[in-house]
C-alpha cells in the first residue's frame, strides 16, 4: 500500500520536475554561473529519467491511473484528466530523459556562449515528451504535442543568425503547426461524436459501432497530424531541413524522441480509440500502416545514400528507421509493437551516438560535408570508432538491443503471414547503414575518389553545409576569437564531455542487449498497451480487482538467440559494409552515376520550399482520408 | 447556422493552406497560417454550440436557465489561440531574422541563400 501511494506521487512528479526545472532556469539563470546552470539542468534531467524508470517498473503488472486533483470517473463517466501509465509509455519517457541527459552533458563544452535559454527549452521539451507518453486524455495529448513542437521550432532556429537554421525552423514550424491544427480538428470531431476527451471513454463509446463519415474524418485528421511529426512519407519533407540545421545536441532529441512520439501517438490512439470499431477494421488498417511504413523505410534509405551532408544523411537514416518502426507497430500485433519498441530504444541510442559523433566533427573540423572532410578524421579516432559502431548497431549488430528488436519484429511479420517484410527491412537497413559507413570510411580512412559530390549525386539537396557547419558552432568561433592560441580548435583536444556521452549511449545499448528477458518484458508491455478492453476497464474503473495484462500472449522462445536470427543480423552488417565499399570504389563509378540519375526525381522532390511541403501535406491528408474511408467504413 | 459554420471552417482552412502554398512573402505566409488556424477555433466553437444556450457561467443564474453552450470546447479553443499566438510570434521573429540576413521576404529566396 505504501509503495502504491508513493508510486502515485511519482506520476505527476515526472512532469512537474522538468517543468519546475525549466521555470527556475528561465527565471534565475542570470544569477547562476554557467557551470551551475549546466549542473542544475543535468540534475533535473537525471531526476526525470529516474522517476520515469520507477514508473516503468511500477506499472509493469498493471497500468497506473492517476486522476489529477482526484477527479475520478463517477459511474463510468469521466470528468477529470488522467495519466494512464504503462511500461511502454514510461519506457519511451525514460528514453527521452536519458537522451536529454546525454545532450546536456554534451553541451557542457559544445555551446560556449549558451545562455540559460537553451537548457530551459530542452527541459520544457522533456516535460512535454513525458506528458505525451503518460497522458490518457486526448486534449492533453494535443497540448503535449504542441509543447514539444513549439520548443522544437525554437531549438531548431537557435542559431537564428544563419540562413540554414532559419529556413529549417520556418519549414518545420509551418508544416508541424498545420499538423497540430489537423490533430485538434480530429479531436473536435471525436468529441462531437462521443462527448468525451478521454481516450478510454471515446474508445468505449465507439466500440462495436460501425464507423461513420465523421469518425473516418476524425481518424484521418488525427493520424495525419501525428504522422507529420513522425515524418512519414509524404509528410516528411520538413525533416531533413530541420535536422540538417538544428544544433547537433538538439538533433539527438529530435531523432531519438520526437519523431518516435508521433508514431507512439498514432498507435496509442488506434489501440485505445479506433481498434474497437465494428466490421473487422484491423486487417485493412494494417495494410494502410504497412504501406506507409514500407514507403518511408525505402525513401529514407535511398535518400540517405544520396547525401553528403552528414546531418541530412542521418536525418534520412532516422526517417528510414521510422518507417521500420511503423512496419512493426503497423502489424497491429503485440509482438510487432514489442519489436518496434526495442528497435526504438536500440536505434535511438545508436542514432544519438552518431549525431553526437558528427557534432564532434563539426566542432573540431568546422564542416559536416563528407567530401570536404575526406581524410581529415585523423586525430579523432575515438569519434571514428563511435560512428562506425553506431552504423553497425543500426544494421542490427548482435548483441546490441536493436538486434533483439529486429529478430522480434521479423518473427512478428512471419506470424502475420508477411515473411517478405524481412527483405524490405533488410534492404532499407543495409542501404542506410551503408551510407553512414561510406562517410566514415571516407573521412577516417581517406577512401574514395576526390570527385566532387556534385558529379556524383547532384546538388539538389546538399545545401550549404558550410553555412550550417559554421552556424552550429557559432559559440566556438566566439571563443576562438577570445583565446587566439586555439585557432579554429584544430589543436584543441576534444573535450571528454563530447567523447564520452556517445560511447555511454552505445554501452547502454550493449548492456540492454545482453540483459536476458528484454524480449519478454517488451512483449508483455506491448500486450498491455494494445489491449483496449483492459485499458478502458483500468481507466474507467469498471472492473474491480486486478486487470490481467499480458495474459494469452505467446512469447517466442527468444528468437534472437536462434542461429538464424544472428546470421541474418550479421548478414545485414556485412552487406552494409559491402554497400559502403561499393559506394567508394572507383570502378563502380558508372553504377553510382546510373543510380544517381535514376533517383534524381526523388531528390528533386525534396526542394526545401515550404509551399511544396505544405502541398504534399495536404495531399497526404486527402490520401489518408481516402484510405481511412476504405479501411474503416 | 450549422451548415454555414462548417462551410466557413472548410473555406478558411483551405484558403489558408492555399495561401501558404502560393505565398511569395513570408509575413503573408505566417498570416495565412493564422487564417487556417482560425478555422480550427470556429470548428471547436461550433461543435460546442447549443441553440439558444447561454454562456457557460454558472453563477447567479435565473430560475430556469435553459441549456448552456459547451464550456469544454471553448476551453479548447482558448488553448488553441494561445498555441497559435506562440507559433505566430516565433515565426514572425524568425522572419525578422530572415529579412536581416537575406534582405528579402521571398520564401524561395531562403533556398538561394542556403546554397
Amino acid at each position: 500500500m505504501d509503495l502504491a501511494v508513493s508510486a502515485s506521487a511519482v506520476v505527476p512528479a515526472s512532469v512537474a520536475v522538468p517543468l519546475a526545472g525549466a521555470a527556475l532556469m528561465a527565471g534565475f539563470s542570470r544569477l547562476l554561473p554557467r557551470r551551475a546552470r549546466d549542473l542544475v539542468a543535468i540534475a533535473v534531467a537525471l531526476a526525470t529519467t529516474t522517476l520515469t524508470l520507477i514508473l516503468m517498473a511500477a506499472s509493469a503488472g498493471r497500468p497506473m491511473i492517476y486522476w489529477f486533483s482526484g477527479w475520478r470517473p463517477s459511474a463510468g463517466m469521466v470528468i477529470g484528466v488522467d495519466y494512464a501509465v504503462g511500461p511502454l509509455g514510461a519506457g519511451m519517457a525514460s528514453l527521452a530523459g536519458l537522451l536529454v541527459c546525454a545532450a546536456l552533458v554534451y553541451c557542457w563544452r559544445y555551446f560556449d556562449s549558451a545562455r540559460g535559454r537553451h537548457h530551459t527549452l530542452v527541459l520544457i521539451f522533456l516535460a512535454g515528451s513525458v506528458d505525451f507518453c503518460l497522458t490518457g486524455d486526448l486534449f492533453n495529448l494535443f497540448v503535449a504535442f504542441e509543447l514539444v513542437a513549439v520548443t522544437a521550432f525554437a531549438l531548431t532556429g537557435y542559431n537564428a543568425g544563419y540562413p540554414g537554421p532559419l529556413q529549417g525552423a520556418i519549414n518545420f514550424a509551418v508544416t508541424n503547426s498545420l499538423g497540430g491544427m489537423s490533430v485538434l480538428m480530429g479531436i473536435g470531431f471525436l468529441y462531437a461524436r462521443t462527448g468525451s476527451l478521454n481516450l478510454a471513454q471515446i474508445g468505449q463509446a465507439l466500440a462495436g459501432r460501425h464507423a461513420d463519415g465523421l469518425v473516418v474524418v476524425a481518424f484521418a485528421l488525427l493520424a495525419g497530424g501525428f504522422l507529420v511529426k513522425a515524418a512519414v512519407v509524404p509528410f516528411h519533407f520538413w525533416l531533413p531541413d530541420a535536422y540538417g540545421s538544428a544544433p547537433t545536441p538538439v538533433c539527438v532529441l529530435f531523432a531519438g524522441v520526437m519523431s518516435e512520439l508521433g508514431l507512439f501517438a498514432v498507435i496509442r490512439v488506434w489501440d485505445t480509440v479506433f481498434s474497437g470499431l465494428a466490421g473487422g477494421v484491423g486487417p485493412r488498417m494494417r495494410a494502410v500502416l504497412l504501406g506507409f511504413g514500407i514507403l518511408t523505410a525505402v525513401v529514407g534509405a535511398v535518400m540517405a545514400l544520396a547525401q553528403h551532408h552528414l546531418k541530412r544523411m542521418l536525418a534520412f537514416v532516422t526517417m528510414s528507421h521510422l518507417g521500420i518502426y511503423l512496419i512493426g507497430a503497423g502489424l497491429l500485433t503485440p509482438l510487432g509493437l514489442a519489436g518496434a519498441s526495442l528497435l526504438v530504444i536500440g536505434d535511438g541510442l545508436a542514432k544519438s551516438a552518431l549525431f553526437l559523433g558528427v557534432g564532434v566533427l563539426q566542432h573540431q573540423r568546422a564542416s559536416v560535408s563528407e567530401t570536404k572532410l575526406r581524410g581529415r578524421g585523423r586525430g579523432l579516432a575515438v569519434t571514428g570508432v563511435t560512428i562506425a559502431a553506431g552504423a553497425l548497431v543500426l544494421a542490427d549488430l548482435p548483441p546490441f538491443v536493436s538486434s533483439d528488436g529486429h529478430a522480434l519484429l521479423v518473427y512478428a511479420a512471419d506470424q502475420a503471414g508477411l515473411p517478405w517484410m524481412e527483405i524490405v527491412i533488410a534492404l532499407s537497413v543495409i542501404a542506410s547503414s551503408g551510407a553512414v559507413l561510406r562517410a566514415a570510411a571516407r573521412i577516417w580512412l581517406g577512401w574514395g575518389d576526390n570527385e566532387s559530390s556534385d558529379a556524383d549525386t547532384g546538388t539538389a539537396d546538399d545545401p550549404g553545409e558550410e553555412a550550417e557547419g559554421r552556424s552550429d558552432t557559432a559559440g566556438t568561433e566566439v571563443q576562438t576569437q577570445d583565446d587566439k592560441g586555439e585557432r579554429s580548435g584544430r589543436q584543441r583536444r576534444v573535450p571528454l564531455t563530447m567523447v564520452l556521452p556517445p560511447l555511454a549511449l552505445l554501452a547502454i545499448g550493449l548492456g540492454l542487449g545482453l540483459t536476458s528477458g528484454m524480449e519478454e518484458h517488451a512483449a508483455a508491455a506491448a500486450a498491455a498497451f494494445s489491449d483496449r478492453a483492459a485499458y478502458a476497464a483500468a481507466v474507467l474503473g469498471t472492473h474491480s480487482g486486478s486487470v490481467a495484462t499480458g495474459g494469452g500472449i505467446v512469447i517466442p522462445a527468444a528468437p534472437a538467440a536462434s542461429a538464424g536470427g544472428v546470421l541474418t543480423d550479421l548478414g545485414q552488417v556485412l552487406a552494409s559494409l559491402c554497400v559502403a565499399g561499393i559506394a567508394l570504389d572507383r570502378r563502380a563509378r558508372r553504377l553510382r552515376r546510373a543510380l544517381a540519375a535514376g533517383t534524381g526525381w526523388l531528390r528533386g522532390l525534396h526542394s526545401g520550399l515550404v509551399g511544396d511541403q505544405v502541398t504534399w501535406l495536404a495531399a497526404g491528408l486527402a490520401l489518408l482520408a481516402a484510405l481511412g474511408e476504405w479501411a474503416l467504413h | 447556422m450549422s451548415v454555414l459554420a462548417y462551410g466557413v471552417v472548410a473555406w478558411l482552412f483551405l484558403i489558408g493552406i492555399y495561401g501558404v502554398v502560393t505565398s511569395r512573402n513570408l509575413i503573408h505566409l505566417v498570416v495565412c497560417l493564422s487564417v487556417a488556424q482560425s478555422a480550427t477555433d470556429i470548428l471547436l466553437l461550433e461543435i460546442g454550440y447549443r441553440k439558444g444556450g447561454h454562456a457557460p457561467v454558472f453563477v447567479s443564474l435565473p430560475a430556469h436557465p435553459g441549456p448552456a453552450v459547451d464550456a469544454v470546447m471553448q476551453a479548447l479553443a482558448l488553448t488553441d489561440v494561445v498555441v497559435g499566438a506562440a507559433v505566430t510570434a516565433l515565426l514572425l521573429a524568425l522572419v525578422v531574422q530572415v529579412h536581416k540576413r537575406a534582405g528579402t521576404l521571398d520564401p524561395d529566396a531562403l533556398r538561394a541563400t542556403r546554397d
